[in-house]
């Protein structure tokens, strides 16, 4: 417990005029429940789930909530991140498609052709799960590594383009990191669609992402596995070309001061142009840190959305690193910590903030 | 920069400044709040706590968070100070930075002088120390114990090779240093040394997989057992030893595979050890966090641990410790974010402080503290002292409890 740094909760500092306008939708890792609310941090809407989230909630143009959840009861739900429900809800909660597959891990995607994107648990077999390096032998999960399976499947459930990644990379190509159990090989985290149809996918246990060729399957691109990244998630590629990235730094190669950050990297370059490590320029980098979950988002204005997931704090910074927005999620806790016994930080997942003219936000009332 | 002297009233209040709540524009929600957060007078075990930042000023605070003595040293800490019970204050300084010296940022807080002052700052001793880090420890006999990365600890090529762990091509200029550990008597003259490469297994004292092989074993703490010999911290090898006084043997091992890049390893007056587990480089992936460990050293289980409620809420990649208090509680120091807290057995928060202070360290500004010690009213050292917070008006109207926010109003514009 840390009284001071968890009894300050709900909205922090809104700078109305420099913030981006909108909703945010964020959720929480607890509690069965996704948040939409305003700048002022009041409560627009509140999706109630039937399980437990699993992944980031995303708020589809449609008006509905596409969201990842786990039953509790899927075989592998000890690796983290399985969650073998995904669920289409309408405004009110009303459950408008659903598809269910024990293997499901991470959040799921909606393609712009309606079809659904979704990460699935692989058995990696024993003649390649032998040639990969790193982590303690005997560290396998019943002596069986997993590794991804990317599916796109129809409305009807149906799977019309897959993509296996232990077919694809080449165990010496994505270093693994030494420290993280053999139990899985990639780790994937999470996966997007690029406007060009390609798939761009984060690997958490190769501090890798890369970009799929849709059409090949190939591996177009990939950077971060040589100790650029430690266990990121949530890339996203913004408009200038660049991708943006939540670089946890959980096990991070050299002398671990363990700290976060948000890195823009130009991709032809394949180097960091732009970086938030943390406030005063990245001189407090203690105070900015998520081992896990989180993720970051480019806004219209050219700030950026920040979540750090583990304590549950949401942020918006300027180009200049300026703070403008702060709000800290304090479901499904008390909303002010009077004792430390109830004190502590509720995490989330991430975070999106949706401009007032998106199309998914029509007809509410604010 | 004045060494001894006179307050530097602009310098405190440009350092306040920075601490306001409005100057730092981000991460408000976790550094608004600063000093005593919360204080279980019933629970908590009372007393004086000792801490520095990285700059030139050491604190005694009471449990109100009331400045009861201000000490201004004439080097800025390599890591922490001791108040002694002759009621003098032994401080290791720093000449250098590991920058300065060449030196990668593994060879971290870094030192070379140790000093000891009186309660009102002057100099009474003054030994030079080169390459020391990290932990000093004041001995019974008068003398005081320090390690070092003195180039006479690196390891022999041959040795070097056999180490095993670390990034593969990480060592420094094709070396890997070693520690070496000192004894100073009080004419500052080496009475004892230890060279840790004389004694490691190269296999079984293991570096981590993901540090640099740059430093090994990589001593961040030293603590006198009360049979004399001496238990230290191995950072980059995930382990405590104990080395035998005498003959320089390693005679037991603590934690391998339990704790991770962990500080402040000390025998308690149970025979226990207990050990600040900092859980980075942990193999496992999941939310990280810090804990305490107690250890029984018969048979290496823990028995007593100390995490948060919510483990990622006490989080402290670097530096730390932990002390053991008369009446079970345990006062802990969450480094990396500047923050002092005591528990009690149980593992309830009784009190916790926020310091205010900034200072400057591996290049970065930081809310960052080395170590904190706790020490009670009936200390010998504090015997016959002014800890009248009153002698420190200005100190006390910048950062004593008054100057805080208890409650958090959210700025909306």
């Amino acid at each position: 417990m840390s009284f001071a740094r968890t009894r300050i909760k709900g909205l922090v500092y809104c700078d109305s005029r420099t913030a981006f306008h909108g909703l945010t939708l964020y959720t929480p890792v607890e509690g069965r429940a996704v948040m939409l609310v305003d700048l002022l941090g009041k409560q627009v809407n509140r999706w109630s789930l039937s399980h437990d989230a699993a992944s980031t909630a995303q708020l589809l143009p449609n008006g509905n909530l596409l969201c990842g959840e786990k039953s509790g009861d899927e075989p592998l739900a000890d690796l983290e991140g399985t969650g073998g429900i995904v669920q289409e809800l309408g405004r009110e909660g009303r459950l408008v498609w659903e598809h269910r597959d024990p293997a499901l891990h991470h959040a799921p995607f909606r393609l712009r052709n309606g079809n659904t994107l979704v990460m699935k648990w692989i058995e990696v077999p024993d003649r390649i799960a032998s040639q990969v390096e790193g982590g303690e032998p005997g560290t396998e999960r019943d002596g069986v590594m997993w590794g991804d399976l990317i599916q796109e499947i129809d409305p009807d459930a149906r799977v019309v383009w897959e993509w296996i990644a232990h077919e694809r990379i080449k165990p010496e190509d994505f270093r693994r990191c030494p420290l993280c159990p053999r139990d899985t090989w990639t780790h994937g985290n999470g996966c997007t669609e690029l406007p060009n149809g390609n798939i761009m996918v984060s690997f958490a246990k190769t501090n890798t992402v890369a970009i799929i060729d849709k059409r090949s399957g190939e591996i177009l691109w990939h950077w971060g596995s040589n100790g650029e990244l430690a266990h990121q998630h949530a890339p996203s590629l913004l408009e200038n070309g660049n991708i943006l990235i939540f670089d946890n730094g959980f096990h991070p190669q050299g002398l671990a001061l363990n700290y976060s950050r948000v890195v823009e990297v130009d991709r032809k370059k394949r180097e960091m142009v732009w970086s938030y490590e943390g406030p005063e320029g990245g001189a407090l980098k203690m105070l900015f840190y998520s081992s896990m979950y989180s993720n970051c988002q480019r806004l219209p204005n050219g700030n950026t959305l920040v979540c750090e997931g583990m304590t549950g704090r949401i942020f918006e910074i300027t180009a200049c690193q300026t703070l403008v927005w702060e709000y800290v999620n304090a479901f499904p806790g008390p909303e002010k910590a009077t004792s430390p016994s109830v004190s502590r930080s509720y995490p989330v997942y991430g975070a999106y903030r949706y401009g007032h003219d998106y199309p998914g936000l029509s007809g509410l009332k604010v | 920069m004045t060494a001894e002297g006179a307050y530097d009233t602009e310098r405190l209040c440009n350092r306040n400044h920075n601490t306001r709540e409005g100057a730092t524009k981000v991460s408000i929600a976790k550094s608004a709040l600063k000093g005593v957060t919360y204080y279980d007078e019933k629970k908590a075990s009372g007393g004086y706590t000792l801490f520095s930042t990285y700059n030139y000023d050491v604190w005694l605070i009471d449990m109100e968070g009331y400045i009861v003595n201000h000490w201004r040293m004439p080097y800025s800490p390599g890591s922490h100070q001791w108040l002694l019970p002759s009621g003098n204050l032994l401080h290791a300084g720093m000449l250098k930075s590991h920058d300065e010296m060449g030196l990668p940022v593994e060879m971290t807080a870094i030192g070379g002088v140790l000093v000891e002052v009186d309660w009102y700052s002057n100099l009474v001793w003054k030994a030079m120390a080169p390459y020391s880090n990290h932990d000093i420890c004041p001995m019974d006999n008068g003398h005081v114990m320090y390690h070092s990365y003195n180039p006479g600890g690196i390891l022999p090529d041959d040795l070097a090779r056999k180490m095993t762990g670390g990034i593969p091509g990480s060592e420094f200029e094709g070396q890997v240093w070693g520690d070496m550990v000192h004894e100073l008597d009080r004419d500052g003259k080496i009475v004892w040394e230890w060279k840790a490469c004389e004694h490691l297994d190269p296999v079984l004292d293991r570096s981590c997989m993901l540090e640099n092989r740059t430093l090994w074993p990589y001593i961040n703490s030293l603590w006198i057992c009360r049979d004399g010999n001496v238990l230290m911290s191995l950072r980059a090898a995930n382990e405590a030893i104990k080395v035998d006084y005498k003959t320089g043997e390693i005679i037991a091992r603590y934690g391998k595979g339990k704790i991770f890049h962990q500080h402040d390893a000390r025998e308690l007056d149970n025979g226990n050890i207990m050990i600040l587990d900092n859980g980075n480089h942990r193999p496992f992936y999941g939310p990280n966090y810090s804990r305490v460990v107690e250890l029984d050293p018969d048979t290496d289980e823990i028995v007593w641990e100390y995490r948060a409620d919510y483990p990622p809420d006490f989080y402290t990649p670097v530096c730390a410790g932990a002390e053991r208090m008369p009446n079970g509680n345990t006062v802990i120091c969450d480094s990396w974010t500047g923050r002092i807290f005591e528990v009690t057995y149980e593992g309830e928060l009784v009190w916790e402080y926020i310091s205010p202070f900034i200072g400057y360290q591996v290049g970065m500004t930081t809310t960052m503290m080395w170590r904190a010690h706790r020490y009670l009213s009936d200390f010998p050292g504090l015997q016959g002292k002014n800890t009248d917070p009153k002698r420190f008006p200005l100190e006390n109207r910048l950062f004593g409890p008054d100057s805080f926010e208890r409650d958090f109003v959210p700025s909306v514009f």
